[in-house]
């Protein structure tokens, strides 16, 4: 019952968009090119369904790509980053640096170095997102309470011991933190990439859709990209509470004690 | 003579350097005796986590030894146990993989010292919760596991830090009986920080009153009634007695309650 109304809103606050969408197009005479109606967009995806599967599939699997990559190298930088201060001392304000840096300006060159395969996709989508996860989880691993580090200690705990059995679950909350907001930029950085460089993918569809001022497939292919986004989100949120249903029942009892 | 149980010879401990300089603890001599009960009280801020950190070998002195049953130590020992205030479980484990994680962590969790945690559980008045998670126990309940888990691997040394300090009032009283209880069944050596006087003197063979800034033993009260005590047995005249001095020495030292 709580969920459906908790549903109700957002559903609510869509129906309103879509109404007034249609009342700005008929009431200011908006041209199909600048601001197709809802429904024609609808019909479009209606019609070009496989063509939009098949290049959504393939911005998918680059985002995947790159978003495996992310977590496959940015945790165990991460990780690194914490157990020692000289790699600290060194990387750190270089790997912060590099994100005051516009990562799409990098692209072009990657596709110069690496071509149009698959390879520099993922590269580029990594450059994109990567930095959350490695950010958050250097935040997770250092957030254990001090007692907790000492009790540890007293056991005589390995270095290896204080990271696998308290530092890394304790930084889980964090890790989950970072992989949503990670895996949002993984798509932006599949799209990026298809820009500077591909024949296929929704990045690239919308360049052409751009480029031949077809308004309606650049709002199918928008339509595409954020049923994505939504999808990938609720996938690491469920995966989140799969694997660390502890943190969401601590959350709960802290704010049934706080209210 | 058999070695102190714990010895500490002259040590001291600072913080910081120059103008951040604290000294925590300053030529601290203190033995503690073979299955002995010291308790530890002082006004906050004046030493006492730093006292068992060393003892604990969490922290090195500054200058001056401490010593485990006769051995100078530079790390903690293998023979000690901690509570803290918070019971620091981990949420993931359930109440009795809370308590192996001592044994997983010192790689000695044979059979037989798994079937022991129940024993421990049932000590401390945890019977049939070992499925539990932490979260599902009262604060209590929760400082009670983490008291088996400072016992499950037999240590000698038992340290604990206010471990009673976040309970309300009633539940404190009980855990000071049923720790007076474990610790006479055990036999362990206890080291006992508190701030609380009435604690001190109901669990303590000898309570060292430490005065702040910088942190020295201003005095070693020693506690003569018999055991077990219980609350009834307080109402004797030498519980008053040693209540009282304590409260004056900690007045001495500028602390008011
Ligand atoms: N790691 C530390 N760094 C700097 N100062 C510290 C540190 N730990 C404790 N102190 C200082 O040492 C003094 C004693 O602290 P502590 O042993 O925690 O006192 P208590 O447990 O009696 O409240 C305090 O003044 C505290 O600020
Ligand atoms: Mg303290």
């Amino acid at each position: 019952m709580q969920r459906l109304s908790g549903l109700a809103y957002p559903l609510a606050a869509v129906v309103g968009a879509v109404v007034l969408w249609y009342a700005i197009v008929i009431v200011f005479h908006v041209p199909k090119y600048i601001l197709p109606l809802p429904g024609a967009v609808y019909q479009r995806i209606v019609e070009d369904w496989t063509f939009l599967m098949y290049h959504s599939g393939i911005t998918l699997y680059e985002t995947l790509g790159g978003f495996a990559l992310s977590v496959i190298l940015g945790i165990p930088i991460a990780i690194a980053l914490v157990a020692s201060r000289t790699l600290d001392r060194a990387l750190m304000p270089w790997l912060i640096l590099s994100q005051t840096f516009p990562k799409v300006a990098l692209a072009p060159l990657i596709v110069v170095w690496f071509g149009l395969g698959l390879m520099p996709k993922l590269l580029i989508t990594f450059l994109v997102a990567f930095f959350p996860i490695v950010i958050s989880t250097v935040v997770g691993l250092r957030s254990a309470e001090r007692e907790m580090l000492e009790l540890a200690e007293s056991m005589r705990a390995t270095r290896l011991q204080m990271f696998w059995h308290f530092r890394i679950p304790l930084a889980l909350p964090n890790i989950f933190a970072g992989l949503k907001v990670s895996v949002a930029f993984a798509v932006v950085g599949a799209v990026i990439a298809e820009w500077v460089g591909a024949s296929a993918g929704l990045g690239y569809l919308l360049m052409r859709a751009n480029a031949n001022l077809d308004t309606t497939l650049l709002f199918a292919v928008l339509a595409a990209l954020m049923v994505i986004g939504v999808v990938l989100y609720y996938a690491v949120e469920i995966l989140e509470r799969v694997s660390i249903p502890w943190h969401a029942v601590i959350r709960l009892a802290d704010t049934a004690t706080t209210a | 003579m058999a070695a102190a149980a714990i010895s500490l010879k002259g040590a001291s401990k600072t913080f910081g350097s120059d103008r951040n300089r604290v000294d925590a603890l300053v030529d601290i001599d203190l033995d503690v005796g073979q299955a002995e009960f010291l308790a530890v009280v002082g006004a906050s801020g004046c030493g006492k986590s730093t006292l068992l950190r060393l003892v604990a070998g969490l922290l090195a002195p500054t200058r001056g030894e401490v010593l485990i049953g006769g051995r100078r130590i530079d790390g903690p020992d293998p023979g000690i146990g901690i509570v803290f205030q918070t019971p620091v479980l981990l949420p993931w484990r359930t109440v009795r993989r809370n308590v192996e994680l001592q044994l997983d962590i010192r790689g000695i969790s044979t059979p037989s010292a798994r079937q022991h945690v129940d024993e421990l559980l049932n000590l401390v008045g945890l019977s049939g919760f070992g499925d539990r998670k932490p979260y599902e126990l009262s604060g209590g309940m929760q400082q009670r596991v983490s008291i088996c888990r400072a016992l499950i691997h037999d240590p000698s040394l038992l340290l604990m830090d206010e471990p009673f300090g976040a309970l309300d009032a009633l539940t404190r009283e009980q855990m000071n009986l049923e720790l007076q209880r474990i610790w006479m069944e055990t036999r362990k050596t206890v080291l006992f920080i508190t701030h609380s006087i009435t604690e001190a003197v109901m669990l303590g063979d000898r309570v060292v009153v430490i005065t702040p800034r910088p942190g020295r033993i201003m005095e070693i009260v020693p506690v003569r009634l018999p055991r077990p005590r219980d609350f009834s047995a307080l109402r004797v005249p030498e519980f008053h007695i040693a209540c009282d001095r304590v409260r004056e020495l900690m007045n001495a030292a500028g602390f008011t309650e």
